[in-house]
């Protein structure tokens, strides 16, 4: 019966911290490696745009679906981008159904964040008419499964996603929002890569991509979403305390890894 | 608020061949794929893909009872979570479940319920977990017949298992396992399910019109239908035994 909250056991904390300290981990991999990742997109036939992401075994689904709305009074031209995380019941015992707890609201806007400061969905390209029709974008990550390091598999998932996208364009016509017969895809919709990597804490060691024992031995977390050449958001979480020197070498090693995986990962592939 | 391509539907449900309009024969399914154990963390888990239907079912239990004032002294309780993804239908759906969705999640409890022993169970809940992450019609059978496998493959004593399927009426012809747009510009729509133990029906809703030998024949075609899902079920079933068998026998059979 799994009826407890897992809590995990002195014991298993200490042969996590034991194995990192030598530099090892629980799965074998060293401190700055990832596990595998693996990507399907286009995989929801009513979704405008959705990816399927498994980073080792955790696992995320994303849809993309828009609508036509009016748009906020301070931004009268641009289009809207939200993004929404659910964390099914069915991939962990630790997730209750019920409205968003704070974990899923933190998961979707730390994902909001890192994509909304890159200027990465072109919102100025999503407005119809002004003050009067623009687009809103919304961006939906299902959690399948539980195993660690959500963050991550919810920021390549979003990307994938929206790169995947096929949005309707539209005009406006005689006060009415026309189907022009043409689609945003790809670059005309996204346009830079933000990459998001988190990093977890034990002790005085930091390692990356945390997975679920380790995620929760851990003291605390940090996320950092670069782009190319800048940092566009941070979140720390947990109670985990870092230095000045350890964010900084953290921020040099995620734009190292921001580039390593826009490079592996390849994800224009999935355009449309 | 508009979306800029309406959802339409055609005027004929039959193209010219006599097909129907995914190319189907009156009475032939979609494609069924189904798959068990398929999420570590759950006591039992299955995922199917129906059509363009894409479902994942997990099982938690027996286990305790949250609230607690729901537990039951004399058997266990058996609730049922149907959701649908923001994305799954043409619309963008709201988040929170809707009254569809809590209607749905009580028909397939009250179908499921017979073939359980809950009352071996006092005080615990069986709680099943329905997430219908691309819909195309019929979704309420297709996650009663998942939720079948989850709950098998979770170790859950049963009777048996419960197999459902849909019979609709077009243009004036039955025709099994309706189809998203057959569903909504069908004249009738007749979902149901069957508990292989008795083989009695299980789950049983009507909405159109249809005359009495219609209704007859349908129930007929459904029995015919269901046998075949339900072989795809129990070969899901076995599939995962068969290759745990052979990963311990080295290969051989």
């Amino acid at each position: 019966m799994m009826n407890i909250k897992r809590v995990i056991s002195t014991i298993e904390k200490n042969y996590i911290l034991s194995n990192l300290k030598k530099g090892e981990r629980i799965d074998g991999r060293d401190l700055w490696q990832y596990r595998d990742w693996n990507i399907k997109s286009n995989v929801i036939a009513s979704a405008e745009g959705s990816a399927e992401v498994s980073l080792g075994k955790t696992k995320v689904i994303t849809g993309v679906k828009y609508d036509v709305g009016t748009p906020f009074p301070d931004l009268p031209n641009e289009g809207v981008c939200t993004f929404m995380a659910e964390l099914l019941p069915l991939a962990s015992p630790l997730f209750e159904r019920g409205p968003p707890n704070e974990q899923s609201i933190e998961l979707a806007r730390v994902v909001d964040r890192g994509i909304r400061h890159a200027d990465c969905v072109q919102t100025k390209k999503l407005c119809i008419k002004e003050k009067k029709a623009v687009y809103i974008i919304f961006v939906d990550i299902y959690v399948i499964n539980y195993s660690g390091n959500l963050i991550d598999a919810g920021g390549i998932s979003s990307l994938t996603a929206l790169i995947s996208s096929k949005i309707p364009e539209g005009k406006w016509e005689n006060d009415e929002v026309v189907w022009t017969g043409k689609y945003f895809t790809g670059k005309t919709l996204v346009n830079e890569l933000p990459i998001v990597s988190t990093y977890g804490k034990i002790g005085d060691i930091i390692f990356s991509d945390p997975s679920l024992p380790e995620e929760l031995a851990c003291d605390g977390k940090i996320s950092i979403s670069v782009t190319e050449d800048k940092i566009t958001s941070i979140q720390k979480s947990g109670s985990a305390t870092f230095s000045i020197e350890e964010v900084e070498m953290l921020t040099k090693k995620s734009m190292e890894f921001g580039k390593k995986t826009r490079k592996d990962l390849n994800l224009w592939q999935y355009k449309r | 608020m508009p979306l800029i391509i309406k959802d339409e539907y055609p005027e004929k449900l039959f193209r010219e061949d006599g097909k129907r309009l995914d190319g189907r024969d009156k009475n032939e399914l979609r494609p069924i794929k189904m798959e068990v154990g398929v999420l570590e963390n759950a006591d039992g888990s299955a995922y199917l893909e129906w059509g363009n239907n894409k479902i994942y079912c997990a099982v938690y239990g027996p286990r305790e009872v949250h609230p607690h004032h729901l537990a039951k002294p004399d058997r266990g309780i058996l609730r049922v979570f149907y959701r649908m993804a923001t994305f799954s239908v043409f619309e963008r759906k709201r988040p929170a479940p809707g009254r569809r969705e809590k209607e749905v999640s009580m028909v397939i409890t009250d179908c499921l319920k017979p073939v359980l022993f809950l009352e071996l169970y006092p005080g615990t809940s069986f709680e099943v977990y329905i997430n219908v992450l691309d819909a195309d019609g019929g979704t309420r059978c297709a996650c009663t017949t998942v939720a079948a496998l989850a709950l098998a493959d979770a170790g859950i004593p049963m009777r048996s298992l419960v197999t459902a399927v849909a019979i609709g009426k077009i243009d004036g012809e039955l025709i099994t396992d309706l189809s998203g747009i057959e569903d909504k510009a069908g004249e009738a729509d007749l979902p149901c399910a069957l508990t292989w133990f008795n083989e009695e029906l299980s789950l049983l809703q009507f909405d159109g019109k249809m005359d009495l030998d219609e209704f007859n024949k349908s129930l007929t075609l459904a029995k015919e239908a269901l046998s075949k899902i339900y072989e795809i079920q129990l070969n899901a079933l076995k599939k995962k035994y068969i290759e745990i068998q052979e990963e311990y026998s080295g290969g051989e059979k």
